[in-house]
């Protein structure tokens, strides 16, 4: 009898000695539960003083087994103030140790590069749906009667040439190109969508469009196939001064309200008064410090203007009342006005690409450009 | 279409410097693209007189030219052949001058002897084309030795090179120019030409029947102090020469005017300079003022050897078919009965308005001859020189139309310059068939719509007459407060109101018309544009890792037989090489080319796709239909994080295809198909379809298309219509969600070995039949091949995520699930759970 009272206080003594300590020397977490398992697993020291339980005096076992209870809590908490320091410790050692290396290449898809063209396109259509166009399309192999005739260009006129224009052979095999209205040809500009629309619905509308264009033309600055943008706008009383209006937003949202645009006359068969407008150099800024020796010798040294300092960028126009006529509109009651642009020159501006080759090559060396 | 700066003031009496002119003609749409200076870098450069010349003491070719300068007197060392004789003047390049070309001449020694300065050659100094010996001034130069050459010989110049629209015919010659400076300038135009012959024929001729007499001086407005010195005709020479249109519609009027006892010679200086500053060559006199007056006027004009035309006659009319013209181009030409020629008794001597006859031509014997001052059809001017390919100044005026107005001017002028620079006696009159006559057009215009149509209210009925006057119109009142206004006849573009409107637009200035905005009307039924459509798709492909191409929508037939895509493709009548010949009908071939080029640039990896049209030929009204396609390639390795992995392969294009779709909210799935194109592998490809509908096909290259393209890659290509993507993406609605699980679900692996024949699809489909509806979702998490596993056989593992959506569920109940779903995969698939 007491014989178990002395050992179970013995063993209590000893248990409730420097538990701390004892984990304090262990280094790690496998060490420290090995220590506590001495303790306190199925074989350790208190779980067999435990089983003295049922031998000792009924008198003195509830006070004997609080104590125990006081000495199990104790080692708990010691050992989970001992975790938490070696887990603390360890985080730390993390949070200090070294440095991953994080010019290592990132791991991801990498997406593909858009092309200059459909880029350009893309940003310029979304500047006039801002302004209130539709965007539309329509087909690039066109009859010569809606590429020419519905618009104006006389019968001889030099574009409607074989010289200038392709022509589609006839499905027979023979050629159906020549001028001709029945001909078929390869859109030479976009303006068609102007007959296209008009026939389709009634006025008013604002349409643009974008697309591919043909020329038989093959040289350092000419592609056979390049793009357009072409645009048009019916409504009542629409004059000359909208359409530069317009235009000027247009071409300001687009380079920049500080370039400056320039307005001058030129000649296309299916508008009247027709126009060119060009900006400022986008290359020499002839406006950034104009008239200054700098400016000049930027001007005088550019490519890109040909030390013009002036950029052609869209060919406009009142459209002609030649134009509503074949299209079945009333030019006394209606008015309006055109113009398309080539976008291979612009994207190459915006890209710095020199050579046009370079768009039609999908060298995949500059497709990662970009 | 060049223009002396110098001339234009001569003619117009214009004050205004080349930058004011540049500056004013573009902002009124006659574009100068350049100005080219002519007289400048020639300082130090003087007039000399040869006072003594002897030969060099050891060269055979070299001369010592003693010359005065003015000052005092030098030897030169000479290599031309022509020095001339003690008293001619030469051009002398002092020491220390810089020539144009970058020559610099210093005092040195020529074979032994010093030589001080250079006597110098038209080209040598820039100022004409001649390089066969030394510059020499003729009796009728001015110039005293010592007088710089650029005064002397009034070298300073200003070019100003024009970019012509089509409409502005009138601006094509030099008078037309100045014409249109004067009006942008607001001064009166008096046009001041020197139209009196120097000498005429003293036999008044009478004109042939069915012609009238057009006389080279007109009646009525003699030059005051000037007189024409009458000599007499030759002996057996005509004084007319009758002349015929049958082709009326073709030539309007054709004046013929003889000129006897011509001087075959060199021009003079001057006008040698002025062609040369507008970049022709002079010819000898007689051809040299036709080209003037080409070049002053805009008219084109002939000369034809009077001696030479058979018969004495000419006919304006169509070539027979089959008849041949020996042209001063040196071709011979067989002619169209569309051709219109100038013909004498025994066939054509001239193109008409495109290029005389090399037998007709004047030459260095011609004494005497006929000039030609005509008005051909542009249209028919055109045709001829398009179809025998030949472009020249005279085709390039009549195409766009020559003012039929300035035919008589044209002939005095000529006239009066054959006279005085040819030595050639004029006859009084020139025959002059008219076939018809070109009237004046009229047009109404309300001034008030010259405002609206512009959209600048502060334009007065003032300012517009003004501006029409000066061109040249004539304005009479019309019906209620409008204009009748008669246009001249150089400017034929001017038919309709609105033409005039664009007058007054461009004289004032389109930097004054005013910016005004307007605001399109939105239609509210205008639905979702293709082309935002299409950019939907071109993102998710360049974010599923893509670049994009933009290749060539034409290409040769080979390229498509090569790639085995459709030959049944539409065909150009008129291709610039057989490379693009014929538009595509896959963009297959243009990937491929992609692909090969990255090859043979070391870069044989990566993905390209593009989106364009196919054009396939049909039966609407083009003959043609035009697909757009999205196609996709991927070649090379696949990337891993560090360096590459293995080559692609189908998968790598499904997977693309697949991503492309999940982006855009769409599903589309590879299916077997027993049909493929000819350009996919016939064991390693699949149809892809857009829910159930066949869109296209993606795969592996066929190898004997890699091949033929020399690949040393396998190309995964994908080709796919875009029409219906379009359609599906139009109609689909914001992506619909389902409620959360509230129970959770249990995942069961399942690892089976099969015959390698048996897809995935079949024991998916097995599992989801058999354990439906636990079986939510099933995984293939791994595919093994080899040891231990027999030849002809592979492994699956699958996971199986089982869920009830009601309930919790019971280990029990996915056992028997499990169970089922391997008892059937065994019975019907053959397959066995792998140990």
């Amino acid at each position: 009898m007491t014989d178990a009272v002395q050992e179970f206080e013995a063993g209590l003594a000893r248990l409730g000695g420097d538990v701390t300590a004892t984990f304090e020397a262990c280094a790690d977490e496998q060490a420290l539960r090995a220590a506590n398992a001495k303790l306190v697993g199925p074989s350790g020291e208190l779980t067999g003083l435990l089983k003295l339980m049922p031998k000792l005096p009924g008198d003195r076992r509830k006070e004997l087994g609080q104590r125990a209870n006081q000495v199990k809590q104790a080692i708990q908490t010691a050992f989970d103030a001992r975790l938490a320091a070696i887990a603390r410790a360890l985080r730390e050692a993390e949070l200090s140790g070294p440095r991953i290396d994080v010019s290592l290449p990132g791991r991801a898809v990498r997406p593909g590069g858009q092309h200059p063209i459909t880029k350009t396109i893309e940003e310029l259509l979304d500047v006039f749906a801002s302004l209130g166009f539709e965007i539309s399309e329509s087909r690039e192999i066109e009859l010569a009667e809606y590429n020419f005739g519905r618009l104006g260009f006389p019968p001889d006129h030099p574009a409607t040439d074989m010289q200038d224009s392709f022509f589609v052979k006839g499905r027979t095999g023979t050629q159906v190109g020549g001028g001709g209205d029945e001909a078929v040809v390869l859109r030479t500009h976009a303006t068609a969508i102007q007959v296209h629309e008009m026939l389709a619905r009634k006025p008013p509308m604002a349409v643009v469009a974008a697309g591919t264009v043909y020329r038989r033309d093959d040289d350092a600055t000419h592609s056979p196939m390049f793009h357009q943008i072409d645009g048009f706008l019916v409504d009542k009383n629409v004059s000359f001064a909208h359409l530069k209006g317009v235009l000027t937003t247009f071409l300001k949202r687009t380079f920049g309200a500080e370039v400056p645009v320039r307005f001058r006359p030129s000649y296309f068969p299916f508008v009247e008064p027709g126009g060119e407008l060009d900006i400022g150099c986008t290359f020499c800024r002839p406006w950034v410090g104009a008239g200054s020796d700098a400016q000049r010798a930027r001007t005088d040294a550019c490519r890109t203007c040909k030390q013009t300092g002036w950029i052609e960028v869209l060919g406009c126009g009142s459209i002609h009342p030649v134009v509503f006529e074949s299209c079945g509109v009333d030019p006394a009651e209606w008015s309006g006005f055109a113009w398309g642009m080539g976008i291979d020159r612009i994207a190459m501006l915006r890209h710095g690409i020199r050579d046009i080759r370079m768009l039609y090559d999908n060298d995949i060396r500059f497709l990662d450009q970009l | 279409m060049k223009a002396s700066c110098k001339w234009l003031r001569e003619l117009g009496g214009l004050d205004a410097s080349a930058d004011e002119m540049a500056a004013r003609l573009t902002r009124a749409g006659i574009e100068v693209e350049a100005i080219e200076r002519f007289g400048r870098g020639l300082d130090r450069v003087v007039i000399a007189e040869v006072r003594a010349k002897r030969a060099h003491p050891s060269r055979d070719k070299l001369t010592l030219v003693t010359v005065f300068d003015g000052k005092g007197t030098r030897e030169i060392v000479c290599g031309a052949p022509n020095v001339p004789a003690p008293g001619a003047r030469v051009v002398l390049v002092e020491v220390g001058a810089t020539l144009p070309g970058g020559l610099a001449i210093e005092a040195r020694e020529v074979a032994g002897v010093r030589s001080e300065g250079m006597l110098a050659s038209e080209k040598e100094l820039g100022i004409g084309p001649d390089h066969e010996g030394i510059l020499v001034l003729g009796d009728d130069e001015l110039g005293k030795p010592g007088t710089p050459i650029v005064a002397a010989l009034d070298l300073e110049d200003e070019v100003l090179h024009l970019s012509l629209t089509p409409n502005r015919a009138d601006c094509q010659g030099h008078l037309g120019v100045a014409r249109e400076l004067a009006a942008l300038f607001g001064k009166p135009f008096a046009p001041r030409l020197t139209l009196l012959p120097s000498k005429l024929l003293s036999v008044l001729p009478e004109a042939p029947l069915g012609t009238r007499a057009l006389p080279v001086i007109e009646s009525g407005n003699g030059h005051s102090g000037e007189t024409a010195s009458l000599v007499a005709p030759v002996e057996g020479v005509p004084m007319t020469v009758p002349i015929r249109i049958p082709a009326a519609d073709r030539c309007a009027r054709y004046v013929g005017t003889v000129l006897q006892r011509v001087a075959m010679a060199p021009s003079p200086f001057w006008l040698r300079y002025r062609l040369h500053v507008l970049g022709q060559r002079s010819i000898d006199r007689v051809v040299d003022v036709t080209n003037l007056v080409l070049l002053e006027l805009g008219h084109p004009i002939h000369a034809f050897d009077l001696d030479r035309l058979d018969g004495h006659r000419i006919d304006v009319r169509l070539a027979r078919a089959g008849e041949r013209i020996a042209l001063l181009d040196g071709t011979e030409r067989t002619l169209t009965e569309d051709d219109l020629v100038i013909a004498d008794a025994r066939g054509p001597v001239a193109l008409a308005g495109v290029m005389g006859g090399s037998e007709s031509a004047v030459r260095a014997s011609t004494r005497n001859v006929l000039l030609e001052v005509a008005w051909f059809d542009p249209r028919s001017v055109r045709r001829t020189s398009r179809r025998h390919g030949i472009h020249t100044e005279s085709s390039h005026r009549f195409e766009r139309g020559v003012d039929p107005a300035g035919v008589a001017l044209a002939q005095r002028r000529a006239a009066s310059l054959l006279t005085t620079l040819a030595d050639a006696v004029c006859a009084p009159i020139g025959v002059d068939a008219e076939a018809r006559r070109i009237a004046h057009a009229t047009v109404s215009l309300e001034p008030d719509y010259v405002r609206a149509a512009i959209g600048d209210p502060s334009i007065t009925d003032t300012d517009a007459r003004t501006i029409l006057e000066g061109l040249g119109c004539a304005i009479s009142p019309g019906e209620h407060s409008g204009w009748r206004v008669t246009v001249p006849t150089h400017r034929p573009d001017l038919t309709r109101a609105i033409d005039l409107v664009e007058e007054v637009a461009r004289v004032r200035g389109y930097d004054r018309v005013p910016t005004l905005l307007l605001r399109p009307e939105p239609r509210p039924d205008a639905g979702p544009s293709r082309a935002l459509l299409v950019r939907q798709v071109r993102r998710a492909a360049l974010a599923a890792g893509h670049h994009e191409a933009v290749n060539f929508t034409f290409l040769s037939a080979a390229d498509l037989s090569r790639a085995r895509v459709s030959t049944d493709a539409v065909a150009l009548a008129n291709p610039l090489s057989e490379e693009r010949s014929v538009m595509r009908t896959s963009l297959v071939p243009g990937l491929l080319a992609n692909v090969s080029r990255a090859e043979r640039h070391q870069r044989p990896r990566g993905r390209i796709f593009e989106i364009g049209r196919r054009y396939l030929p049909s039966a609407g009204p083009t003959g043609a239909e035009e697909r757009l396609t999205l196609s996709l390639v991927a070649f090379g390795t696949r990337d891993e994080w560090l360096g590459e992995g293995p080559s692609v392969d189908f998968y790598d294009g499904k997977g693309a295809v697949e991503r492309i779709f999940d982006a855009l909210g769409l599903s589309a799935a590879a299916h077997v198909a027993d049909a493929l194109p000819g350009w996919l592998h016939p064991r390693r490809a699949a149809e892809v379809r857009l829910a159930g509908t066949p869109i296209g096909h993606v795969g592996e290259i066929h190898p004997d298309v890699a091949d033929a393209h020399a690949l040393a890659t396998r190309p995964i290509l994908a080709e796919l219509d875009l029409a219906l993507v379009l359609d599906a993406l139009a109609a689909r609605g914001p992506r619909q969600v389902r409620a959360l699980p509230r129970f959770g679900a249990v995942v069961r692996d399942l690892a089976i070995v099969l015959a390698d024949d048996v897809t995935l699809a079949r024991v998916e489909a097995l599992v989801r039949e058999t354990g439906a509806p636990l079986v939510e979702d099933v995984q293939l998490f791994d595919l093994y091949r080899g040891k231990p596993i027999a030849d002809g056989q592979k492994s699956f593992a699958l996971r199986i995520t089982y869920r009830d959506a009601d309930a919790t569920l019971t280990d029990a109940r996915v056992d028997e699930a499990h169970g089922r779903i391997l008892a059937r995969a065994a019975s019907e698939l053959g397959a066995q759970l792998r140990g």
